[in-house]
């Protein structure tokens, strides 16, 4: 694959005693929409923590470059910083941290992590205000503790927010859909489709295809039982949604 | 003076060796309660022997005549500044408590003859500055309070301390909150590097309708006590909030008694306990509900998070209860920072320093808020940071 911004070569990982990945192979173009499908444990989701350094997962093997430099060994903050972000399925509530303290912080991380000069706390709330308008959020939730009694669909717009204020490389979104009614799952995908300019890659975790009629992918990966055993086009949707995964051989 | 030579005396014996032969009361009941010891209840989880055991300097309490300036100075003992017009003067403690838990009390008031008594005068907002400038010595004051009925006043607290060492201060309120009156003491301490430990007894007499909102912020490291009794009478109400936020093998805390005596009383008690290093806090509170206070309401939780494996919490809520008609409850938690908290602010690429920061701050934050004057709130958040630095060097 040509212009390729992520690789991940043989991956394997596991959770507590349980291996999930077993050798996943999988390549992001750079500008490119890649949804990942696949059935419930097929490791989805660690996946995902893989890319972004959790706690969680212990990488028994393999390696994962991005932008030609293995991150296998990196921090989180390290792989954020570098442009790596993943809008979580379950994004935990915060009390005590004030959610505009929290968006700031990580701005100015990144904007310091850049060599910019850092936003004072009315420069911040300037850049803000559009965003909170086309997320279609109040303003009060960027002033209460992070997260802490927002609904499932407040939840996801606030990771939808946080994307667009720190401009990421690679944008994992991880079930993004779950949880959402039509009205937030549109304004979600809005935001989304805001952040594709071409240059950003996105990696589309999900159950559902019902997501990908909102944000058009590239490509389409099936993972299962630890592997991608499938890539091919957006057709593939159709195909998925008629057959279900078992009809998907190994390729 | 060495204070451990008052072991196992007796009345005429306290009375001889303190030179305090008109009162006798006071040399009784410190007498009957003795000296302090890892065995007194409460002073279990404090090393107090260690304190008491040092030969330190007594110094002479000279009054001045004090300077005019925004603030109450105390400096060793002795009032040195006061705001114009403000009426603080030295008197003999009229009202002193003849029940209070702590033999130290006692002790503070057999060794002040004379205390500090300030008269807080309306709707005032007043700071007092306890400043230490002696080592090797035995600092000992006490302060007599008073408000006036029907008004809301607020005393900050701050302790300042110059480089000495091998100090011990022994000082405490005998606060009067009058009837339909609020007082809300806010009380910050930064200690650290050991210049000074620090006992201190207080007594909190709370009249009917009247309201007592008392804020500690006790930061840093080092050894300090502080005890406290509140007596609430008809409708009386007392909201205490404590945080204890300690790192290195400090050991400090909070041993406190919260007594219903009127009917309808409330009270509120919270401790946030964050502990660093191989620190102990301390937090062993009693409410008890006398026969008298039907109808009473309390409320006592304590929650503490430890940082390090070495750090312990002693926490020990109670109650003692005398009567069937009342609402009471009381907790307490311990535990660390959620991973998962954490890992969330690291992977918006915020440092793993930063974000133990910003949780340990959102644990203690609702009661750092709850400091209206934002003067005073940055004083205790700089603090607050200070000693978050001082763990991560």
């Amino acid at each position: 694959m040509s212009n390729t911004v992520m690789k991940i070569e043989n991956l394997q990982a596991k959770i507590g005693d349980k291996q999930i990945l077993k050798g996943l192979n999988l390549e992001l173009e750079a500008g490119k929409v890649h949804a990942i499908m696949g059935p419930n444990g097929a490791g989805k989701s660690t996946l995902s923590k893989a890319l972004v350094g959790h706690y969680d997962i212990e990488v028994l093997g393999g390696d994962i470059t991005y932008k030609g430099k293995s991150i296998v060994e990196m921090e989180p903050e390290e792989r954020a910083l570098e442009g790596i972000f993943l809008s979580f399925q379950h994004p935990v509530e915060i009390p005590g941290v004030n959610n505009a303290y929290f968006l700031r912080t990580a701005l100015n991380a990144k904007r310091k992590h850049e060599g910019k000069e850092e936003l004072n706390a009315a420069e911040f709330l300037r850049e803000m205000k559009k965003h909170l308008e086309m997320l279609g959020m109040k303003s009060d939730m960027i002033s209460r503790s992070l997260n802490e009694g927002f609904s499932g669909g407040e939840k996801k717009r606030n990771e939808i927010l946080q994307m667009l204020i720190l401009e990421p490389e690679v944008i994992i979104l991880d079930e993004i859909d779950s949880g959402l009614d039509i009205d937030a799952l549109r304004a979600v995908s809005e935001g989304i489709n805001k952040m594709k300019d071409g240059k950003r890659t996105f990696l589309v975790i999900t159950h559902y295809s019902r997501i990908l009629d909102y944000i058009e992918p590239d490509y389409i990966h099936v993972l299962k039982d630890g592997k991608v055993i499938k890539t091919a086009g957006p057709e593939l949707v159709a195909q998925l949604e008629e057959h279900g995964y078992d009809a998907i051989e190994e390729e | 003076m060495n204070l451990l030579e008052l072991k196992h005396k007796n009345r005429q014996e306290v009375a001889d060796f303190l030179g305090a032969k008109e009162r006798d009361m006071l040399s009784e009941r410190f007498a009957t309660l003795g000296l302090p010891n890892k065995k007194s209840e409460e002073y279990r989880y404090f090393d107090v022997e260690k304190l008491l055991e040092k030969e330190y300097k007594t110094l002479n309490y000279i009054p001045k005549t004090p300077e005019v300036s925004d603030k109450i100075v105390i400096v060793d003992g002795v009032v040195t500044a006061v705001p114009k017009g403000m009426r603080v003067y030295y008197e003999a403690c009229e009202q002193i408590d003849m029940n209070h838990f702590d033999p130290l009390y006692y002790l503070g008031h057999l060794l002040c003859p004379q205390t500090i008594k300030i008269e807080l005068d309306g709707d005032v907002e007043v700071e007092i500055e306890h400043r230490y400038t002696q080592s090797d010595s035995l600092i000992n004051y006490r302060i007599v309070l008073y408000n006036q009925a029907n008004r809301h006043a607020t005393v900050y607290e701050n302790f300042i301390c110059e480089d000495i060492e091998n100090t011990l201060v022994l000082y405490g309120y005998d606060m009067h909150i009058a009837q339909d009156s609020t007082l809300r003491v806010v009380k910050m301490q930064y200690m650290q590097d050991n210049h000074y430990a620090m006992i201190a007894s207080h007594k909190v007499n709370v009249a009917k309708n009247a309201n007592a909102i008392l804020k500690s912020f006790d930061l840093g490291g080092d050894q300090a006590l502080q005890l406290l009794k509140v007596e609430l009478l008809e409708h009386a109400h007392v909201d205490a909030g404590h945080l204890l936020y300690l790192n290195a093998d400090s050991k400090r805390g909070t041993v406190s008694q919260i007594v219903h005596v009127g009917e309808h009383s409330t009270s509120k008690q919270e401790a946030k306990n964050i502990l660093d290093g191989e620190a102990r806090g301390i937090f062993d509170a009693l409410i008890r509900v006398e026969h008298s206070a039907k109808y009473t309401k309390a409320e006592q939780n304590s929650k503490s998070i430890l940082l390090h494996d070495k750090a312990y919490m002693a926490s020990k809520p109670q109650l003692e209860i005398y009567i069937d008609e009342l609402e009471a409850s009381h907790g307490a938690t311990t535990g660390q920072l959620d991973p998962k908290q954490l890992f969330y602010l690291q992977s918006r690429g915020i440092s793993y320093v930063e974000a133990r920061k910003m949780l340990v701050i959102a644990f203690a934050n609702t009661l750092i808020e709850e400091v209206k004057d934002t003067r005073q709130q940055e004083r205790i958040k700089s603090a607050f940071e200070a000693v978050f630095y001082k763990s991560h060097e």
